[in-house]
């Protein structure tokens, strides 16, 4: 089991992370797989210079027991905030437009939303002239 | 250490007017004037100890650095203009001191994406970006804008885990994110079995956020959705900081290949979509791919004068771009809509000095001599040789044309003065570079770069350009034909994020 390291079950996590992105048509788990891609990315960058057996990087070092590099745990640490604002923003987002159309399903509020803008527009329309004048000012 | 000021004001005064909400507008025209004062104290010739700086004195495999280049300083000014112009532009509206807070952090982080140096700090500020971007498209709450602006977040939140695998990539192999230190990498073994697939996945991460076809699916409806002023600034700016990094980036890795094709994928794909869509809104949201594809041939022509006519392009399509962009949204508080149908019914109502901001951003868009879309383009077709970038960029020029001949009776009379118009300031800040385009160039860049605009040939060619374009619409226009829409949903555009990433792989691994 010496290939399931760190980096194989990153790219495992995010294999299954865009699949269900694709797949699944429900937003709220849309929104899970995209915090298991995100999750991804930072096991990628934790796990890509570290061995078995390395120590804590924390001063004073041991001697003779090779380091694990600190910088990539540093960077997760921006990583792993700036993903919580992302999946914080989307969900509220996604409950507004859960208030809205009482669904989840990516599919039918694409549809209602498409639908909403069409009368908006026509709205907007209603009142002007008609629509062969129309035709003539384009030509 | 006085180059960090130029983001880090924006941001702290944005922090400020958190706390005092009523200072918010006022603490963006502080923010502008330590902008204009620290640009022209860059601009000014003892400035070299401006020019770069690395906090907390580390050296530049380790510290983080930032450096005021040619690119970074070509930026800021077009950063400046527009934040002037849409400051103006929204003075009268009296908006939520949130929006102007945000606008703000729109700004600064635009301004240290330009200046740094560090892959990292790329990653953390594009997230900001997109962060601040997602907020301000779907600021006033209509459900096309949730949906836009959600669309856009989920996509660009998965570029991103993908940039920030290439940035793992790269630190594992290189032991440092300073581009500095990953060129002297490269160089000294430019054929590593890494290179390829790092370059691969931080390409396709911030193409994602650059307006690249077929990454960037989410971009038609988001910059439509937006209010005016957001789409300019989106349009005109924030997409190109996607740009920015690219060019970056094609400086320590082999991309001129890739940036070839994806630049004639992402302009024609633009224009095609452009020259069919009804929607004024929209089809400036197209135009922003195909411009983007201009700017992406020029960066694949490896020539120093390709590079700096894309820098010149890069400045002049903000300008345009953003001017249309107002004259759109102060078209749509009078009439109500931005169909172009409906627009040219209701030109009458239109005021003047929109309308005129309309023709002029159109006809430097088209790039007609004498204005700055001719002026930038014109070195850049000059250095442009090769049949395959000439050829494509001289359909990106017909393509162009023939959607914006659609805009033609617009300008048609009857011109009455009707009502007053607001936002007319704000035009003339964003016209002034349009018309005096020729000496900021020879500024920037040179007098010897902007020879090729006294060149007939290309003068010629540029009008000729526009005629065969205006033939192409009257032509179009008898087709009823339209490519479908649905491909902007938000599956699709997973599923062509990853089916990009591997064409480039491929490109790259076989090149």
């Amino acid at each position: 089991m010496a290939w399931l390291n760190g980096t194989t079950i990153a790219m495992i996590l995010f294999a299954i992370g865009t699949t269900a992105l694709i797949a699944r048509r429900d937003l709220v788990i849309k929104l899970l797989a995209l915090g298991l891609v995100n999750s991804s990315g930072i096991l990628f960058l934790i796990s890509i210079r570290f061995r078995p057996q390395m120590a804590v990087p924390i001063l004073p070092a041991p001697a003779g027991i090779p380091i694990a590099d600190p910088l990539p745990q540093a960077l997760v640490l921006s990583a792993i905030v700036i993903n919580f604002a992302i999946l914080a923003l989307s969900l509220v987002f996604i409950m507004l437009l859960v208030e809205r159309y009482h669904s989840t399903d990516c599919g039918r509020i694409e549809h209602a939303v498409e639908a909403e803008k069409a009368t908006l527009e026509s709205q907007n329309l209603a009142g002007s002239a008609p629509e062969s004048e129309a035709q003539e000012a384009t030509q | 250490m006085i180059l960090p000021l130029l983001p880090l004001s924006h941001i702290f005064l944005g922090l400020a007017a958190i706390a005092w909400k009523a200072t918010a507008r006022s603490a963006l025209i502080a923010a502008l004037l330590v902008d204009i004062g620290l640009l022209a104290v860059a601009l000014s010739p003892a400035s070299h100890w401006l020019t770069s700086a690395a906090a907390g004195g580390w050296t530049d495999a380790i510290g983080i650095t930032l450096a005021l280049d040619s690119l970074a300083l070509d930026f800021l000014l077009l950063t400046v203009l527009l934040e002037l112009a849409v400051v103006i532009y929204l003075w009268r509206q009296r908006l939520r001191p949130t929006f102007v807070i945000l606008l703000q952090f729109l700004v600064g982080s635009v301004m240290a994406l330009v200046l740094s140096q560090d892959l990292f700090n790329i990653y953390v500020i594009l997230e900001l970006l997109t962060l601040v971007s997602f907020l301000l498209v779907a600021y006033d709450r209509r459900t096309f804008q949730i949906w836009a602006s959600l669309k856009y977040l989920v996509l660009a939140s998965v570029g991103m885990s993908v940039f920030l695998l290439g940035v793992a990539m790269v630190y594992a192999n290189v032991g440092s994110l300073g581009f500095a230190e990953i060129g002297r990498t490269i160089a000294g073994d430019p054929h590593a079995r890494w290179i390829p697939l790092a370059a691969a996945l931080l390409v396709t991460g911030v193409s994602v956020k650059a307006g690249i076809l077929t990454f960037s699916l989410w971009l038609p409806d988001a910059h439509s959705a937006a209010p005016a002023a957001i789409s300019a600034f989106l349009s005109g700016l924030v997409i190109k900081t996607g740009v920015v990094v690219l060019i970056r980036l094609a400086d320590v890795f082999p991309l001129s290949s890739v940036f070839q094709i994806l630049g004639a994928i992402t302009g024609i794909g633009g224009v095609i979509y452009a020259m069919s869509s009804k929607d004024l809104k929209r089809m400036l949201a197209f135009h922003t791919l195909s411009q983007i594809g201009y700017l992406l041939v020029g960066m694949g022509v490896a020539d120093h004068g390709a590079a700096k006519g894309v820098l010149a392009y890069a400045l002049a399509h903000g300008s345009f771009k953003a001017l249309l962009f107002l004259g759109a949204g102060a078209a749509h508080d009078v009439v109500g809509s931005t169909e172009i149908a409906h627009l040219i019914r209701e030109r009458h109502r239109i005021p003047l000095r929109t309308r005129a901001a309309l023709l002029l951003g159109t006809l430097a868009i088209v790039g007609l001599p004498p204005f700055d879309g001719y002026i930038a383009k014109a070195p850049l077709l000059a250095a442009a040789h090769g049949w395959g970038s000439q050829i494509v960029l001289v359909l990106l020029g017909i393509g162009t044309a023939a959607s914006f001949a659609k805009l033609l009776p617009l300008f048609r009379g009857p011109y009455r003065r009707v009502g007053n118009d607001p936002a007319w300031k704000s035009y003339v800040i964003l016209a002034l570079p349009i018309v005096l385009f020729l000496p900021i160039e020879r500024a920037l860049f040179g007098v010897a770069f902007t020879r090729p605009v006294m060149n007939w040939f290309i003068a010629v060619e540029s009008v000729a350009v526009v005629v065969v374009g205006w033939l192409v619409h009257r032509i179009h226009r008898q087709f009823k034909a339209h490519p479908s829409e649905n491909l902007f949903r938000l599956e699709p555009g997973m599923f062509s994020i990853l089916l990009g990433f591997v064409a480039i792989y491929l490109l790259l691994k076989l090149a």
